[in-house]
């Protein structure tokens, strides 16, 4: 599979004001501010393959929602090189969003006081979509996520839902060959996520590259086959999502209901740690499945105590990422 | 050109119905820039009225003159003033990407999707006190085509004063205050310039051309401008080029908010 992007020592660089708190201080910002350099994004190097869904992950400031913008074209890199659809999206910004689009949870591309028809049409002149073709894809857009109804209602009086289904459809009418999602789920009831998985699931499925930040990892594990984690401007992780499940190794989480109390030791010679403990009959347990494999350990355990209930799990996406944002820098 | 057109028409188009969707609010707004533009001239005639005078300028000429300097602001306005408002917001809220997605420039998409319908009760006061000033003054048929090539003159220098202002809100965020500068230096586009000394009549034709948006076209029309001075015209295409190459080159130094 070719790559559709290809990213080579992306940096970015902001310079903004250090100023104290306080009357005092903000008199004194008057007159002298100190500068301070902001490294957003630092040396980032990455490509993404063509009609894959990639999550783009980081904590808050991490620099992700910088590095999608200069995808985008909408932000000019410091240093560095991108090129995507063999455009270098900074130079021909023009021509390039052309063939991309975009999604952000918390930035709308609708007009607030009218209806989304109207802002649809305003985009088909924009793009020079031709009349009948956009009627066509307005119609099975409309019909993917059934709001053929409420199109044609102002956007201000839209539910969250489906304004954001509005903005995939917004964002989608020109047929876009890669789309750029920034929180695309964020405030969302799971009806609405469900359906928005499911469109981009479809979509997908047609060829569409997707790139998808977001701080919902079910987004992520639903939907995304490899991920790039950014932390501190830096990329800290780039492999498919197997690879992200087993970054902190083979662990699985065992909750075990006993018929007894709890009165036994955790074996941590064979890779096992009380995690939490419900109640004297309820707890969880990590193994780590490199150390012993969970047959091994569940006939260990056996031999231990007498259990009504058992089940055995993944470790939680969560753990995985925070374990990985926890990891200091290497500068 | 014609997609840009199609563009242009169907954003403008969308503002309309923004506008229509607040029918009070419109209503009101067009009521209310009306009432505010027309009392600048009443202080002409309050100055006329006590005996006062600009030199060598008749009332109704000076009402001509600012006639005109209300048309072409109310036009310049409907234009161009949502592109200053929305660019400042847009930088301010960093949400200039939504801008920068669309396949087309930036100043052409905020001009057409900020068109404000608001401000035709500038272009209907400034209409309806240019045709009472004609009826009051002698205008030769000959000198309408001078007048229309330098009132497109000063139109080109009033949509440059709403880029430039524009533009400066990539450097300067949040500037509310610009305007109110520009406003002032426009102030000087309000009146006969041989009112002012010889270094304000200069700047004000070479510099920042705001003379030439009403001085000079309502003295073609007093038939006091010859096919000689059409040259006035290049300090207002340049002035007009200058500012959408500052534009563009601002828009460089967009830089968003924390994500």
């Amino acid at each position: 599979m070719m790559n559709v992007i290809t990213v080579e020592n992306l940096r970015k660089t902001y310079t903004t004001y250090k100023r104290g708190s306080g009357f005092g201080e903000t008199v004194k910002s008057l007159f002298k501010r100190e500068k301070v350099e902001v490294n957003a994004v630092d040396d980032i190097s990455l490509a993404v393959k063509q009609g894959t869904i990639c999550g783009l992950l980081g904590p808050n400031g991490a620099g992700k929602s910088t590095t999608i913008k200069m995808l985008c074209g909408t932000l000019f890199p410091t240093s560095g090189k991108i090129e995507s659809m063999g455009f270098r999206p900074y130079e021909d910004r023009k021509k390039y969003v052309r063939g991309i689009g975009a999604v952000f949870g918390q930035r709308s591309q609708l007009v607030w006081d009218i209806p989304p028809v109207d802002s649809f049409n305003m985009n088909r002149a924009i793009y020079g979509i031709p009349r009948e073709e956009y009627r066509k894809t307005l119609k099975h857009l409309s019909e993917l996520f059934e709001v053929e109804e409420i199109i044609n209602t102002p956007t201000r009086v839209l539910s969250l839902g489906e304004r954001m289904k509005c903005e995939f459809i917004m964002a989608m009418l020109h047929k876009p060959k890669i789309v750029f999602l920034d929180e695309p789920t964020i405030g969302l009831d799971i009806i609405a996520k469900a359906k928005i998985r499911e469109f981009i699931r479809s979509i997908n499925a047609t060829g569409t590259t997707f790139i998808l930040t977001t701080h919902d990892l079910e987004d992520v594990a639903q939907l995304a086959e490899y991920v790039i984690i950014i932390n501190h401007g830096k990329k800290v992780f780039d492999d498919s999502l197997q690879k992200l499940q087993h970054y902190v190794g083979e662990k699985k989480i065992v909750a075990l209901s006993l018929a007894k109390p709890y009165g036994f030791d955790v074996p941590a010679a064979v890779g096992a740690r009380l995690i939490e403990q419900k109640s004297p009959v309820e707890l969880v347990l990590e193994v780590d499945t490199a150390k012993t494999p969970i047959n091994d350990f569940m006939e260990l355990l056996s031999r231990k105590v007498s259990f009504l209930d058992i089940s055995v799990k993944a470790l939680p996406m969560e753990e995985i990422i925070a374990s990985i944002y926890a990891k200091p820098s290497k500068e | 050109m014609r997609v840009f057109f199609s563009a242009y028409r169907s954003c403008v188009a969308a503002a309309f119905a923004t506008a229509a969707a607040y029918r009070i609010n419109f209503l009101l707004s067009l009521f209310i820039t009306l009432c505010f533009n027309l009392g600048f001239p009443l202080v002409t005639l309050l100055i006329y009225n006590a005996g006062a005078s600009f030199p060598g300028w008749s009332l109704f000429e000076v009402l001509l003159l600012q006639a005109i300097f209300t048309l072409s602001s109310g036009l310049a306005s409907i234009m161009f003033s949502g592109v200053l408002w929305a660019t400042m917001q847009h930088v301010r809220e960093g949400s200039f990407e939504v801008v920068l997605l669309k396949p087309t420039g930036p100043l052409m998409f905020l001009m057409a999707t900020n068109f404000s319908p608001d401000d035709l009760g500038l272009v209907v006061g400034g209409a309806g006190l240019f045709a009472a000033a004609l009826v009051f003054v002698d205008v030769s048929l000959g000198a309408w085509p001078m007048f229309l090539l330098l009132f497109a003159a000063g139109f080109a220098v009033m949509a440059g004063l709403n880029i430039f202002m524009a533009a400066t809100s990539f450097k300067w965020v949040g500037n509310s205050r610009i305007p109110e500068i520009f406003d002032s230096v426009m102030a000087f586009g309000k009146y006969p310039m041989g009112i002012f000394p010889q270094a304000v009549r200069g700047a004000a034709t070479f510099v920042i051309p705001v003379g030439i948006i009403a001085y000079y076209p309502a003295n073609a029309l007093l038939g006091q401008v010859d096919a000689s001075m059409a040259w006035v015209i290049l300090p207002c295409g340049l002035f007009l080029a200058a500012s959408v190459w500052t534009y563009r080159r601002m828009v460089r130094l967009y830089e968003g908010v924390g994500g």
